[in-house]
């Protein structure tokens, strides 16, 4: 071995030693990377990667994963997408349409969610449509459709389901040579104008044909807001078509148990009583459970208390039980209306209130032989706490 | 040897059927031969009949681009007409019917007609003149200088495409889909209806890749297409495929075997006259047996 190569391979194993933990970083990054896609959007690596070792570089993504990934990683809200957009990119025969973001969106809340068009959603920004779909067809992956299949194919598909119309100038106005043969547009038509808001109910009273109990109060506004649900969770299915197709058949008379169906899906094994009633009855107020919640329990969601899924459970009602890790140097009193006095904030909580019961009436006996009050002698003044959310 | 006139002609009726049987019998053997692909790297177009619409784009680019009557854009709008079933005639070479679709399909189904451009096609067998060619890039085109106006290419069709222009007194001429052969051959463009359809239901390509991407799109979705690909196998194979998701077999795909039509009259035909040895056979007996017969007269005396 001649004293040159000895040297060089030398310097190769010293450099390569030297760049091991550089490698060694960049390989745990790409572990982090593959743990949080798959936890965030439950899927198995190869549902989107035709290779082994994907990493950064070199990806391998499959051509196009919409028949794979259907779910996005739920992060994204309507708010922060565009109320309106102008599709514009293939405007040489007909002018760009005038989209509505918002609308469309609202209405895909009450169907298959943001996923209906944007099937390929990986984490971080929501890819624009051309980033995948090139405006010339994709000669090498014919399944992909161009821009403007993707675009028809999407619109399309809603819009002949309840307008039973595929005219171009339902979105699209004719331009140049073809302008003059437009007919104008039908004024009673919808398209471009804004879809009234929905106003959701408050409470819905139906009548059943159930003898025993026929009233069934349903309150909305408490399925929303008090158990969370999201629009989907009830109106599935419910596209322009639901209300807009008038040429569709009548409804078929539901089953028994598809008319239960929606309800039985939380409430399990529940009795008819559950919801059935001669009456209309009041809505849910949880003083009626014994147990009213004040100024900040009220703030919670219910599954902050209740966390056992769908099922409410029954919580123990001592305060120490939840609150468990207060003492009279990280409480602040004042949030109760009551600031303490220098003397009293130094005291301990089981001095006043026995054995940290907090629910109970605080006594002042354990300091105090002269039975007062503290209603009477406050152990500091009352504040006025802001009832502000 | 006597030769009565009956048998005479039962030998000579007997001699080509035999020949011809001969030609054919190994081509019977086998009742389904294999697709025939020799035209998988030719062009074709894949119809995905479950995205198309009934818009009639297609039908409107077509006019526009070929030398047929040309109709106002405004006509192509009308979608009433899709409801009655048309066919592609002498001033259209393509049209979109609507299908007849079971009752649960929540939309109605389309399909487009046009030439198939089958891989064998029995328009340009029939033809006697060599007006109609299969060209090697996958178009069935039609040269209407040769063309004598037999029509016997409309009777040989097995999907019954081309028209004829009847109305016409002078140079009538056969009237059928040339695949845009010019436009995508010479300008390397796509056909004016693949181009004209919003939807993208059809798939300019070649076809080998159409085939795959068809078998893949059936795999994928099974709920949406039927496991058939139609013009793969039918008669012979065809540049033009369907994948479909209702049975077509009353629409304008109808159920045929895979052997290409003119596969026996042609086998039959060149069989023959292969080599010229059939007829110099045919001949040769036919002289043996006048031999036969005229040294018996003469042994006779």
């Amino acid at each position: 071995m001649s004293p040159t190569f000895r040297r060089l391979a030398w310097g190769i194993v010293v450099l390569s030693a030297l760049h091991a933990p550089a490698l060694r970083a960049q390989k745990v990054q790409t572990e982090a990377e593959q743990r949080s896609h798959m936890e965030m959007m439950k899927l198995d690596c190869r549902q989107c990667h035709t290779c082994e070792s994907p990493t950064t570089t070199t990806p391998c993504l499959m051509a196009c994963p919409r028949l794979t990934v259907a779910q996005s990683s739920g992060k994204h809200v309507v708010s922060e997408a565009p109320e309106s957009m102008v599709l514009d990119k293939l405007a040489d025969q007909y002018q760009g349409v005038q989209f509505d973001h918002k609308l469309h969106a609202g209405m895909a809340e009450m169907n298959t969610s943001c996923s209906t068009c944007h099937h390929f959603c990986p984490p971080g920004k929501i890819p624009a449509c051309v980033s995948c779909h090139s405006i010339e067809a994709n000669e090498q992956n014919l399944r992909q459709p161009s821009l403007k299949g993707a675009y028809h194919r999407q619109c399309m598909n809603c819009h002949r389901e309840w307008s039973h119309d595929t005219d171009c100038n339902v979105c699209h106005l004719p331009v140049g040579k073809y302008a003059q043969a437009h007919d104008k547009t039908d004024p009673t038509d919808i398209m471009g104008k804004a879809h009234p808001v929905v106003v959701a109910p408050k409470m819905k009273s139906y009548v059943t044909p159930y003898a025993k109990g026929p009233v069934v109060t349903f309150y909305h506004e408490e399925h929303i807001e008090l158990f969370g649900l999201r629009c989907v969770d009830c109106h599935q299915k419910e596209n322009c078509s639901y209300c807009h197709d008038l040429s569709k058949p009548q409804a078929q008379k539901k089953t028994m148990e598809q008319v239960h169906s929606l309800c039985s899906s939380c409430h399990q094994n529940a009795k008819c009583s559950k919801c059935h009633d001669t009456v209309e009855r009041p809505a849910f107020s949880h003083a009626s459970t014994g147990w009213s919640v004040g100024r900040f329990h009220s703030r919670l969601e219910c599954r902050a208390c209740h966390p056992t899924g769908k099922r409410i459970s029954k919580v123990n009602r001592d305060c120490t039980s939840c609150h468990g890790g207060w003492n009279q140097s990280n409480f602040r009193h004042a949030v109760t209306g009551l600031q303490l006095d220098e003397t009293h904030a130094s005291a301990e909580c089981a001095d006043c209130h026995e054995n940290r019961h907090y629910n109970l009436k605080p006594t002042c006996a354990g300091c105090h032989d002269d039975k007062r009050d503290f209603k009477a002698v406050p152990p500091g003044k009352y504040v006025t706490v802001s009832r502000k959310r | 040897m006597s030769l009565r006139r009956r048998d005479f002609l039962k030998l000579t009726a007997a001699g080509p059927v035999a020949f011809a049987a001969a030609a054919t019998l190994p081509t019977s053997a086998h009742a389904s031969p294999a697709p025939d692909n020799a035209f998988d790297d030719a062009y074709g177009v894949l119809v995905d009949t479950t995205f198309c619409i009934g818009c009639r784009k297609c039908e409107w680019g077509c006019n526009e681009a070929n030398d047929v009557p040309r109709r106002a854009r405004t006509e192509f709008d009308d979608k009433s007409v899709t409801t009655v079933h048309r066919r592609p005639d002498a001033t259209a070479y393509t049209v979109v019917n609507q299908i007849a679709a079971p009752p649960e399909t929540p939309q109605p189904v389309y399909a487009k007609v046009q030439c198939m451009h089958c891989n064998h096609p029995a328009c340009a067998s029939a033809c006697i003149v060599g007006a109609l060619r299969k060209q090697p890039e996958g178009p069935v085109t039609y040269d209407a200088w040769k063309c004598i106006g037999c029509r016997y290419c409309m009777v040989a069709c097995p999907f019954q495409i081309p028209g004829y222009e009847y109305a016409k007194a002078l140079q009538p001429r056969v009237m059928k889909c040339g695949f845009c052969a010019e436009r995508i051959i010479k300008e390397g463009r796509k056909p004016a209806c693949v181009e004209n359809c919003p939807n993208e239901a059809l798939t300019f390509g070649r076809r080998r890749e159409l085939r795959s991407l068809a078998h893949q799109k059936a795999v994928a979705s099974p709920g949406r297409y039927l496991d058939h690909l139609y013009g793969e196998t039918e008669v012979g194979g065809t540049s033009w495929l369907y994948l479909t998701g209702v049975d077509f077999a009353r629409a304008d795909l109808p159920p045929l075997g895979s052997r290409p039509v003119p596969e026996l009259t042609e086998k039959i035909q060149h069989g023959v006259f292969k080599n010229f040895v059939p007829p110099l056979a045919l001949f040769g007996l036919l002289g043996l047996v006048m031999a036969s017969q005229h040294s018996g007269e003469n042994g006779g005396k």
